[in-house]
């Protein structure tokens, strides 16, 4: 009994579960019964060519996109049992997200850009530009707040992203081609965040044909190919 | 099937949304025209129409049959100036009464002409409903009688109502078989002529002078004009013009803008794919054509659609608006046509403006055009906006309209009008009920009732006078007052025009006729007159004129003026009347009771009735046709006006949801509710609509302040302050929020459609 308690307390609690997750697009299969565990604290990176089904898995986590068979558990919550306002509202409280294209609103300066994710919670616009401008701070691009996407570099722009991803302190940070949109300095670091995020115990689940990426910033690597899992690397051990 | 036929078919599949709108705007927009359209053209010149329809009569000549023969009427045809004529036939003008409808007491005066047929050479008559009689005992009527009505008269069989009928000319308002009209007891002799020339009134006098320059002296008992008859007619109908006009005008403007705001939107929206068509090797004038075709085909199916509506709905309304001319009115061709070829051409215009902005784009421009245009005014606002405490659903969607200024203003500009026609629609309605509430004749005061006494004009069998016969009222339980009305017709000195003196033995303030300048007559000196009075005699108050009746001579001041009355009626005091009549045939007309309020008016007539059997309710006559109608119009072109504006901003929001989509993604994304996006999408419209509310209600006012006078003036009416100032909070507040609920409700689907968009792809897939 005492035994199994200290494994509980030395094995992080795992926050998504993936059970024999089906997903198709017509007749074409995207996911074949994908099976899949994340614990906190984990940097997960899923690898693949295209039309692999790497980005349908992320869709599936962030509760963008439903199996048609299967299970998707986050935090505890069966994703499949929410109604479209219980997914948005599990979004808010666990899902940051971070996109290729960055998917900032042009409309808006950097800073609202951000402090938008908060606002929708109900949160009073100076409450959110503060804890805004902290992660603006913590990110370095501090600077930047007041300026709109369009006049913002890629590096910049993605960091603003992330930085939008971090507003509501998700339980786990998702993100798809985080530098497929970057130049090499620019992914760098993006990668360097991504990895001090993980350190200070943020999970990750990356999509990325980047080896560089996975293997700088993923404690594990989970290789796609037609829709199924055909391999796991522990990154840990090949440091 | 070339490339641009075949692109265009896809194109269309796959925006099936946008084309069933650019078809629906284009159906309601074509019927609202072509409905506006007939009416004006109907309205411009409708008894000319109706009068060579049915070969009116340009005189119409009653004959004294003791006087003249049959045979030497006949002969009358043949004068050089008559190029056609009907008759001669016998008539009779009765006083009927009906025990199907015993509240219409002795108020039927019927002129009955024997008329073997309808038809003729001259003043064809138009069967409305039934049949033509064909036997005794049968009548056909132009009037309100229902079909199986049976009709009596002193000492005549009864006669029963088998068909309505209409003659433009008025030459009679029923007909019966010659055979019939014998046992009818006829009075006089009629004939209807058409003259070689009548285009004026000297005309048609020289053409009456013609006509019975053969015959006895004294053998025209008298003559009508269709010069006078148009006048009438006119009078009534010129009242339709002004509403017609202004509605008119609002649903080609609305109809118009919607029909620009929607093709000009699926054009501009369509960049992306002008792009991708270019980067294939399609030239620029192709992607023009693909556009233009694309747009077309609904728009050409939705006009053919609208205009056929639009035409069937035309074809009733006008027949009952101008149903006192008889007949079916019909729109021309050519309206019909002019809207089936004109918006299309106007879809064509709308659409070419943007298509042909292509060709100054390069391809690679508008192959990143899709998303959200960049920053520019629209970050300012809506960096000001978030800063605000509204929920930051409702402060993004009221930026929305900020990223497609353009496409905004023609939204809300079509809201405006919207609101414009619903405010002006309400302002209508309320000032032609209380019009009509002015009117004593349509005065139903749950508190008020009119008792007449006596049938077919003769004095109640009772022998009471009109005095005794007041004091049995007000000896009733629940009387209040009684005001006895009584009328004679008389001459003024120094004018040849009959004038009717109706006289009040009472206060005549309760009877609920609008003073529109001066006051009520306090003396057997003082008259007060009617706006059709004032304006047709030209006189103003002040003025003074001596009344001539039975040998008797009265001098009277005009010191007030009343909006409603024909245009030969006066109304004086009861001594007034009682000096220009022998006391023995006082003429009273009603007796109009006020009663306490919550009492039973049909037990109170029954009792009245109880104690003398010739106690009865008066005629009431039904909602004035003319307002109903209006009402009826008003009510069209507003719903039709509400529903395209809905529809436009049912497309405005579909094409944001499209050029937005990746927008929508991330939000929801990060968090955003099916139910903030719906709200985000909703207000962005609702604001729109707020806006044209406030625009549009004042608009309305003004259209209103400016028809009301015009359909006044027709009407040769002066319309008092209380009439025009209809306005208080509730009817403000409902076509302000009118703007507010078109915008919402037209927003709502496709808000909803985009709050469950599938945003997987959209995010992944740029």
């Amino acid at each position: 009994m005492t035994s199994d308690s200290t494994d509980a307390a030395a094995t992080p609690a795992v926050v998504v579960q993936l059970t024999d997750v089906r997903k198709e697009y017509g007749d074409s299969v995207a996911l074949d019964n994908v099976s899949l565990r994340i614990r906190a604290g984990e940097a997960v990176a899923v690898m693949g060519p295209s039309g692999s089904g790497k980005s349908t898995l992320l869709n599936m986590v962030a509760g963008l996109d439903r199996p048609v068979s299967g299970s998707v558990v986050v935090h505890g919550e069966d994703l499949g049992a929410l109604s479209e306002r219980g997914l948005a509202l599990f979004r808010r409280r666990r899902i940051g997200m971070i996109f290729q294209f960055f998917n900032l609103l042009d409309d808006l300066p950097a800073l609202d850009n951000v402090a938008l994710a908060a606002q929708l919670t109900g949160v009073p616009a100076a409450q959110a530009r503060r804890r805004a401008a902290e992660l603006f701070d913590e990110l370095g691009i501090a600077d930047r707040a007041d300026n709109y996407p369009a006049v913002l570099s890629g590096g910049e722009r993605q960091r603003v992203a992330v930085a939008r991803a971090l507003m509501n302190r998700p339980t786990i940070l998702l993100a798809d081609e985080p530098t497929g949109a970057l130049d090499s300095r620019a992914g760098e670091q993006v990668m360097d965040l991504l990895l001090d995020l993980n350190q200070i115990g943020q999970t990750l689940l990356l999509v990325t044909h980047d080896q560089r990426l996975a293997e700088r910033c993923a404690s594990r690597v989970v290789e796609f190919a037609d829709g199924r899992i055909v391999g796991e690397r522990d990154m840990e051990s090949v440091r | 099937m070339s490339a641009v036929w075949t692109v265009t078919r896809a194109t269309l599949r796959r925006r099936k949304a946008q084309a069933l709108v650019i078809g629906l705007v284009l159906t309601i927009s074509s019927a609202t025209v072509a409905l506006a359209a007939g009416l004006l053209v109907a309205s411009s010149a409708p008894f000319e129409h109706a009068f060579a329809q049915q070969n009116g009569a340009h005189l119409t000549v009653n004959f004294d049959g003791t006087k003249v023969t049959d045979t030497e009427l006949a002969a009358t045809a043949q004068n050089p100036a008559v190029t056609a004529a009907a008759g001669p036939y016998a008539e009779a003008a009765l006083n009927f009464s009906t025990p199907d409808m015993p509240e219409l007491s002795a108020a039927l005066h019927l002129v009955v002409v024997g008329r073997a047929t309808p038809d003729g050479a001259v003043d064809r008559l138009t069967l409305d409903d039934g049949r033509w009689a064909n036997g005794p005992g049968e009548i056909v009527v132009d009037g309100p009688l229902a079909l199986g009505t049976t009709l009596n008269a002193p000492g005549l069989a009864p006669l029963t109502v088998v068909g309505h009928a209409t003659s433009v000319t008025e030459s009679a308002n029923a007909w019966v078989t010659p055979e019939q009209m014998a046992a009818l007891h006829p009075t006089g002799t009629e004939m209807l002529y058409r003259l070689r020339d009548a285009a004026t009134s000297d005309q048609v006098s020289a053409g009456l002078r013609a006509t019975t320059s053969g015959l006895p002296g004294d053998a025209v008992l008298g003559s009508q004009s269709y010069l006078a008859v148009r006048d009438s007619v006119q009078g009534r109908l010129t009242a339709f013009v002004p509403f017609l006009v202004a509605f008119g005008v609002l649903g080609l403007v609305v109809g118009i803008m919607i029909v620009i705001n929607v093709v000009s939107g699926a054009v501009v929206s369509g960049f992306r794919h002008i792009g991708v068509l270019r980067g294939l090797g399609f030239t620029t004038t192709q992607v023009v054509a693909i556009y233009l075709l694309m747009i077309s085909v609904p728009a050409v199916i939705g006009s053919v659609v609208g205009t056929i509506a639009g035409g069937a709905l035309s074809a009733p309304l006008l027949t009952s608006a101008f149903a006192s001319l008889g007949g079916t009115v019909t729109t021309p061709p050519w309206i019909e046509f002019v809207t089936v070829v004109g918006m299309p051409a106007i879809v064509g215009v709308a659409a070419i403006v943007p298509a042909l902005r292509t060709r100054r784009v390069s391809t690679v421009e508008a192959l990143s055009a899709g998303s959200a245009p960049r920053r520019g005014r629209v970050s300012t606002v809506q960096r000001r906006l978030s800063g605000t405490r509204l929920r930051r659903s409702v402060s993004l969607g009221l930026g929305l309209p900020f990223v497609r200024p353009g496409r905004s203003l023609l939204t809300m500009a079509s809201v405006v009008l919207g609101v414009t026609a619903v405010t002006f629609a309400i302002g209508l309605t309320s000032s032609l009920t209380r019009f009509q509430a002015a009117d004593p004749q349509h005065h139903v005061e749950g508190t008020q009732v009119t008792v007449v006494a006596g049938v077919d004009g003769r004095p109640p069998a009772s022998g009471r006078t009109d005095e005794q016969i007041e004091s049995l009222l007000r000896s009733l339980p629940h009387t209040r007052q009684v005001i006895t009305e009584g009328s004679i017709a008389l001459n003024t000195v120094g004018d040849t025009r009959r004038v009717i003196l109706d006289a009040f033995r009472g206060p005549p303030s309760l009877l609920g006729y609008q003073i529109v300048q001066g006051r009520w007559y306090t003396s057997p000196q003082e008259v007060v007159i009617s706006s059709r009075f004032l304006h047709e005699h030209q006189m103003k108050l002040g003025d003074s004129a001596v009344l001539a009746a039975n040998g008797e001579q009265r001098r009277v001041v005009v010191v007030g003026e009343v909006m409603t009355g024909g245009a030969d009626e006066i109304y004086g005091d009861w001594a007034t009347l009682r000096a220009l009549t022998p006391a023995t045939a006082v003429p009273v007309d009603a007796y109009h009771v006020f009663l306490v309020d919550g009492t039973d008016i049909a037990a109170y007539v029954n009792e009245a009735h109880a104690l003398d059997p010739d106690l009865r309710r008066g005629y009431t006559p039904s909602t004035g046709s003319f307002n109903a109608i209006v009402i009826g119009f008003a009510a069209l072109f507003t719903l039709l006006l509400s529903v395209v504006t809905a529809l436009g901003v049912f497309n405005t929001v579909i094409l944001d949801t499209r050029e937005r989509r990746r927008d929508l993604g991330m939000l929801k994304s990060i968090g955003m509710t099916p139910g903030q996006v719906t709200t985000m999408m909703v207000t962005s419209m609702a604001a729109l609509g707020f806006l044209g509310g406030l625009l549009g209600v004042p608009l309305g006012i003004v259209t209103h302040r400016l028809v009301m006078p015009l359909v006044s003036q027709a009407g040769h009416i002066d319309v008092p302050p209380s009439l025009m100032d209809v306005w208080g909070v509730p009817t403000l507040a409902l076509p302000a929020l009118a703007g507010t609920a078109i915008a919402a409700l037209g927003a709502f689907l496709p808000a909803r459609r985009a709050a469950y968009l599938s945003i997987a792809e959209v995010l992944h897939g740029e």
